[in-house]
């Protein structure tokens, strides 16, 4: 099978058929502009990652804080290490965040008031985590607080949950 | 001619080249007055020297990272004031200086040879004596064929007697070559001719540089516990 | 098959418009005038002459080992302080920051790798560099004090290099400073005293791991990177790299 060559008459053909595609410089000049890209590109990014840890040497997020028996009826225990406060009432228990939600003290129960009460700029909050008056924005929340299966109680402070449940013991 | 009644309150300069010349830089063909001789062909360093710089880097930057990934940084045990690995070894490019400590008291090597080194590296220009690089066998032959063997056996003497025989190998093997450079005939063979060639200042660095790098190899690859004589290949050393 | 959209195209548009004639503006460098503004009118480069002799660009002519030396610095630069995010200089924090470069931290072992190699290189080229300028006599009149540069910037990065050396904290940094340090104290009348500067006290302890990483990490890059502008300066100034009769242009 012979391939047709074009024959070397063929510069006027060429010369009258429309320029397609783009010029050898320019084509080559984007795909180096394109790799340059790509490096560039990826050495961000992994130094994005390289610079976020992996491992963190924070507090742990999920505590135990005791058996049930530690803790009276009707009684509110401030836990200073962990800024909660456990809260046991009739119903049971709640686990209530001691972190004022305006910007970030520690509040102070004061019984005698029935309050919770942030020194900074004088937030109130009653036992429950709800607002009573201050510059405070949101309520307190409620950490999830669970029985595990040696019976103590455990507080995770990534979940948070709706104000009025309890965990029944 | 601009007249100056429209720009009174202009300061600075438009981008307007018409309107507003601004005047660059005059490049006139003189140069800084302590340059001597004709520059010959010139390009324009952009695009010619700052291209060639780019691609040296990138070259540099595939190189090092192709390295990087292969090849792990050493790490040892924690650091204990109570324990010394034996050998205990400096980074390499001290191990030269740590092998001339095994023939020397540490004011000799550790001190005095490396100030006098830096003192000699830094003369080198001042020390105008052959900046035209005059061959040392050129003139005064035999005067200097007799200065160069008078040092030469000095040296042995002292390194002899002080048993610093990594030193004294290179030197000997240095001394040998200006030798064989004195007694070779002229333009017998390209080799020959570049040593018959060489000026004094040539002699000096190259037995400089031989005789750090083989104090540096034998440090790296032939001393191990107790800085005591191993073959690389039966013991590790390095 | 013709593409309506270019990429040269909406660069040229891009170049037009008035925020980028704002920034950079000199105009695409296509004249002799525009090329001269490149290297002119720029902050880092203006330290270059608008014009280099040709046979000085040859890779035979220098084998570019200054110019590798000093990119090899940059790389050092820019990956040292990264490493510095992670790095401690306590003892014994600073080596369980090394584990956690090669265990923990993503692409640690990496960027260590290639602090550690770059250092290594830099060394090397370094002591290339200046054989190879003694040897095609660059050191002569007018080069003198260029030289002289040269081997302060040659002791500043071993230098560097040895203060590095302590970081890991590791058995072998540990014990190469100890006795690097111990020579230092044969020094007649003032080794003692040297060494206790150096170390912040009597042997290599938490002060010493402490000053180390203030000289490598301020103390030297900012002494080098001065010696390193005067350096370049003044080659610029005595008229470029040297070039010899039986250089070749580049690309022969």
């Amino acid at each position: 099978m012979s391939e047709t060559k074009n024959p070397p008459g063929g510069k006027n053909e060429s010369a009258a058929s429309p320029k397609i595609g783009i010029p050898r410089r320019e084509f080559l000049n984007e795909i180096a502009a394109g790799a340059l890209g790509i490096a560039g590109l990826g050495s961000m990014v992994v130094t994005y990652r390289y610079l976020s840890p992996n491992v963190l040497f924070e507090p742990p997020t999920t505590f135990l804080v005791g058996s049930p028996d530690l803790y009276p009826q009707n009684s509110v225990t401030f836990l200073q290490d962990q800024q909660v406060y456990i809260v046991r009432t009739d119903q049971g228990f709640y686990a209530v965040s001691a972190v004022c939600t305006h910007l970030g003290c520690i509040t102070q129960w004061k019984p005698e008031l029935e309050q919770i009460a942030c020194p900074c700029h004088g937030s109130k909050f009653r036992l429950d985590g709800t607002k009573i008056e201050g510059p405070a924005p949101r309520p307190l929340p409620h950490f999830s607080i669970a029985l595990t299966a040696d019976g103590e109680l455990q507080v995770d402070t990534l979940e948070i949950l709706p104000l009025n449940q309890v965990l029944k013991v | 001619m601009m007249t100056n009644q429209e720009n009174k309150y202009e300061a600075g300069f438009s981008s307007n080249a018409k309107k507003d010349p601004v005047r660059v830089v005059f490049i006139s063909k003189k140069t800084s007055a302590t340059v001597t001789g004709d520059p010959g062909q010139q390009v324009m360093t952009y695009p010619h020297l700052v291209v060639r710089e780019a691609i040296a880097f990138m070259v540099l930057v595939i190189a090092l990272v192709a390295v990087a990934l292969f090849w792990d940084a050493p790490l040892e045990q924690l650091a204990n004031p109570l324990l010394t690995p034996n050998p205990a070894k400096a980074p390499w490019y001290f191990l030269g200086l740590q092998e001339l400590l095994h023939y020397f008291p540490p004011l000799v090597a550790g001190i005095i040879i490396p100030t006098l080194v830096v003192i000699g590296l830094v003369v080198i220009p001042y020390f105008s004596v052959n900046v035209q690089g005059k061959p040392l066998w050129s003139e005064d032959r035999k005067r200097n064929l007799w200065m160069v063997l008078f040092v030469l056996v000095a040296l042995v003497l002292l390194l002899g007697f002080s048993r610093a025989w990594t030193v004294l190998v290179p030197t000997a093997l240095i001394g040998a070559l200006m030798l064989y450079s004195y007694f070779a005939a002229a333009k017998s063979s390209p080799r020959r001719e570049y040593l018959r060639t060489r000026p004094l200042s040539w002699w000096i660095m190259t037995w400089f540089i031989l005789v750090a790098v083989v104090l540096t190899v034998v440090g790296t690859y032939f001393r191990g516990p107790g800085w005591s004589w191993v073959w690389p290949w039966s013991n590790h050393a390095g | 098959m013709t593409t309506s959209f270019s990429f040269q195209g909406a660069l040229e548009r891009l170049r037009e418009t008035r925020v980028w004639r704002s920034i950079f503006r000199r105009g695409p460098a296509r004249t002799n005038r525009t090329r001269s503004l490149a290297i002119f009118g720029n902050l880092f480069l203006h330290l270059l002459p608008v014009k280099v002799r040709e046979k000085s660009l040859g890779v035979r002519a220098s084998y570019y080992l200054g110019s590798i030396s000093f990119l090899l610095f940059i790389v050092l630069v820019i990956s040292g302080i990264l490493l510095m995010f992670y790095y401690h200089p306590a003892s014994p924090q600073a080596y369980r920051d090394m584990k956690d470069l090669r265990f923990v931290v993503s692409n640690g072992v990496f960027l260590r790798n290639l602090h550690r190699i770059a250092a290594q290189l830099m060394v090397l080229l370094v002591f290339w560099h200046m054989f190879h300028v003694f040897y095609r006599g660059g050191y002569k009149p007018p080069h003198e004090f260029n030289w002289v540069i040269g081997v302060f910037l040659l002791l500043a990065t071993l230098f560097l290099s040895y203060t590095g050396y302590l970081l890991p904290w590791d058995q072998l940094a540990f014990w190469a400073i100890t006795v690097g340090t111990n020579i230092i104290s044969a020094m007649p009348a003032i080794g003692k005293k040297v060494r206790f500067i150096s170390l912040g006290g009597n042997r290599v302890g938490e002060n010493a791991l402490l000053r180390f990483y203030v000289l490598h990490c301020v103390v030297l890059p900012l002494i080098a990177i001065v010696l390193i502008a005067v350096h370049f300066w003044r080659v610029r100034k005595d008229g470029g790299l040297t070039v010899r009769e039986h250089d070749d242009e580049p690309g022969k």
